[in-house]
C-alpha cells in the first residue's frame, strides 16, 4: 500500500518535472524596490478619566400634607315610569268598533271601447318613399312552330356503273357432271379455238360469262372461280360457256368461248 | 323458256350519322342487272330523339327499302337480306320471299342439291360438292310452300354463283359511294 503511494508520488513528481522541463524560462530583470518612506504618525494615547465612582443621590419624598375632600356618591332612587302600551297589553285586546258599510252614490261607469286599430307609435317615415311602377309591357306570345318529324324520302339513284366497277366472282361448273358428249364437243372447240394440243392443255374450269363486255378476268384457283370486271355492255349480253385452260409446258392461260348446241 | 331467275340483294348501312341503302339485282351468275341506292339520309338530332330506338328499323324498312323497291321494274324472285337484318325481326314487304343466306360450318350433305330442314324457317342446302352447306333462313312471312319454291331457285342459282357474296358487293359499293360523295 505504502509502496503504491510512493510510486504514485514519484510518477506525479516525474510528470510535473517533465511538464515544466520544457518551459521557457524568461529572465526578467526585476525592478528594484523603492522604499517609499512615508511618515507615519506615532501612536498617541488619549488619556481618559477613569470610571467615576458611584454617587448616591438622596431624593426626599413629599409628604401628603393636604387632605383631599371626598364626595359622597348619590344614592339610588327608584322611579316608577308609566308605560301605556304595557298597560293596554295588560288589559288585553282593545275592541275596535267599525262603522257599517253604507250605500253610497253609485254611478255607472262606461267601459271605454278598445281601439279598433293599434296606433303605432314611434313610426319613422322613410327618408324617401319608393314609387311603385307597373310594368305594363306583356311578355311576347310564343309562336308555335311545326316540324314534321317524318324522315325524308330520298330518290333512288342508279348506280350500276359503281357496281360494275367491282369484280364479279363467277363459279366454275363441275365438268364431271356434264354429259360426256357435250364435254367432248367443248374439248374439240377448245383445241380448235386455241390451236393447242389437247394433251398439253389443263382445263381450269367452265364458266358462264357474258359474251361481251368483260373488261378484266382473273383466275382464283383457290376457290375454283374467276373474277371478272364488266362494263355496261355485259348486262344485256348473253351468257355463254367459257373455258379457261392452262398450257402444261409453260403455264400460260388459254381461253375460248364455246357453243352450247 | 322460263324467265331467268332474278335475285335481289338489299343492304342498308350506317356510315357515320347517315343511313343509306342499296339494292342489287343479279342473274344466276351473280352478274349485276340493276343497282339502285339511296342518297345518305342524316336524321336530325330531334328526329333521333323522337324516333328513339325505332329510328333505324324505320329508316331501313319504311324509307330506304320501300324507296328502292319502287324503282324495280320487274319483281325479283328472291329478296335476300343479311342474317343480321332478318334476326332483328324483318317486317318489310312480303311480296317476295324474304330470306337470308349464310355460310355454315356444318358437315356437307350427301350430295349436291340436297336440302335439310333445320327448323320451321331454316334449311341447309348443298350447293357444291364437298363444301359446307349453305344456311337459308326465311322471314316469318314466308310459308312452307313458298320456302320450297325458293329452295329450288336457290339451288339453281347456287350452281353458278356464290349466293352470299353479292351482299358483300353491295356493302362495298355503298361505302365507295359514301367516300365519293364526301
Amino acid at each position: 500500500m505504502f509502496g503504491r503511494v510512493k510510486d504514485a508520488m514519484a510518477d506525479a513528481t516525474e510528470t510535473l518535472r517533465r511538464a515544466f522541463a520544457g518551459l521557457k524560462v524568461s529572465e526578467l530583470s526585476p525592478e528594484p524596490f523603492h522604499l517609499n518612506a512615508g511618515g507615519m504618525l506615532a501612536l498617541a494615547a488619549d488619556p481618559r478619566a477613569g470610571l467615576e465612582p458611584p454617587v448616591a443621590t438622596c431624593t426626599g419624598m413629599r409628604l401628603l400634607r393636604e387632605a383631599v375632600q371626598g364626595r359622597a356618591l348619590p344614592p339610588f332612587h327608584a322611579e316608577l315610569q308609566a308605560e301605556t302600551g304595557w298597560a293596554r297589553w295588560g288589559a288585553e285586546a282593545e275592541v275596535i268598533h267599525m262603522t257599517a258599510l253604507e250605500g253610497g252614490q253609485a254611478a255607472r261607469v262606461a267601459v271605454p271601447p278598445l281601439p279598433r286599430r293599434a296606433v303605432v307609435l314611434g313610426r319613422v317615415d322613410p327618408p324617401a318613399r319608393p314609387l311603385s311602377r307597373r310594368f305594363s309591357e306583356p311578355l311576347p306570345q310564343p309562336s308555335t312552330r311545326r316540324m314534321d318529324p317524318g324522315l325524308p324520302s330520298r330518290a333512288a339513284e342508279a348506280g350500276l356503273e359503281a357496281m360494275l366497277s367491282l369484280a364479279v366472282p363467277i363459279r366454275g361448273e363441275n365438268i364431271q357432271h356434264l354429259p360426256k358428249g357435250l364435254w367432248m364437243r367443248y374439248s374439240l372447240q377448245l383445241v380448235r379455238g386455241t390451236g393447242e394440243n389437247v394433251r398439253n392443255l389443263e382445263v381450269l374450269g367452265l364458266f358462264r360469262i357474258p359474251r361481251k363486255g368483260v373488261a378484266d378476268l382473273r383466275h382464283d384457283p383457290s376457290q375454283g372461280r374467276i373474277l371478272v370486271r364488266l362494263d355496261s355492255s355485259a348486262i344485256r349480253a348473253p351468257r355463254v360457256p367459257f373455258i379457261l385452260a392452262r398450257r402444261k409446258d409453260d403455264g400460260s392461260l388459254l381461253s375460248c368461248f364455246v357453243e352450247e348446241s | 323458256m322460263a324467265d331467268p331467275i332474278k335475285l335481289a340483294y338489299f343492304m342498308a348501312v350506317k356510315e357515320g350519322a347517315s343511313y343509306l341503302g342499296g339494292l342489287l339485282v343479279t342473274d344466276t351468275s351473280g352478274i349485276p342487272l340493276d343497282f339502285r341506292y339511296t342518297e345518305p339520309i342524316t336524321p336530325t338530332r330531334l328526329q333521333g330523339i323522337l324516333y328513339g330506338k325505332s329510328l333505324e328499323p324505320h329508316l331501313k324498312e319504311e324509307v330506304i327499302q320501300k324507296t328502292l323497291l319502287k324503282e324495280l321494274k320487274t319483281p325479283p324472285d328472291l329478296f335476300i337480306i343479311s342474317a343480321t337484318e332478318l334476326a332483328g325481326g324483318w317486317s318489310g314487304d312480303a311480296k317476295y320471299p324474304v330470306l337470308a343466306v349464310q355460310k355454315s360450318q356444318e358437315s356437307p350433305l350427301a350430295k349436291v342439291g340436297d336440302a335439310f330442314r333445320a327448323g320451321p324457317r331454316e334449311l341447309l342446302i348443298q350447293l357444291s360438292e364437298g363444301a359446307a352447306p349453305l344456311r337459308v333462313v326465311f322471314a316469318a312471312s314466308v310459308d312452307a310452300s313458298a320456302q320450297e319454291q325458293a329452295v329450288v331457285k336457290l339451288l339453281e342459282a347456287g350452281y353458278h354463283m356464290d349466293l352470299a357474296e353479292p351482299l358483300e358487293r353491295v356493302t362495298a359499293a355503298l361505302q365507295s359511294l359514301v367516300v365519293k360523295e364526301a
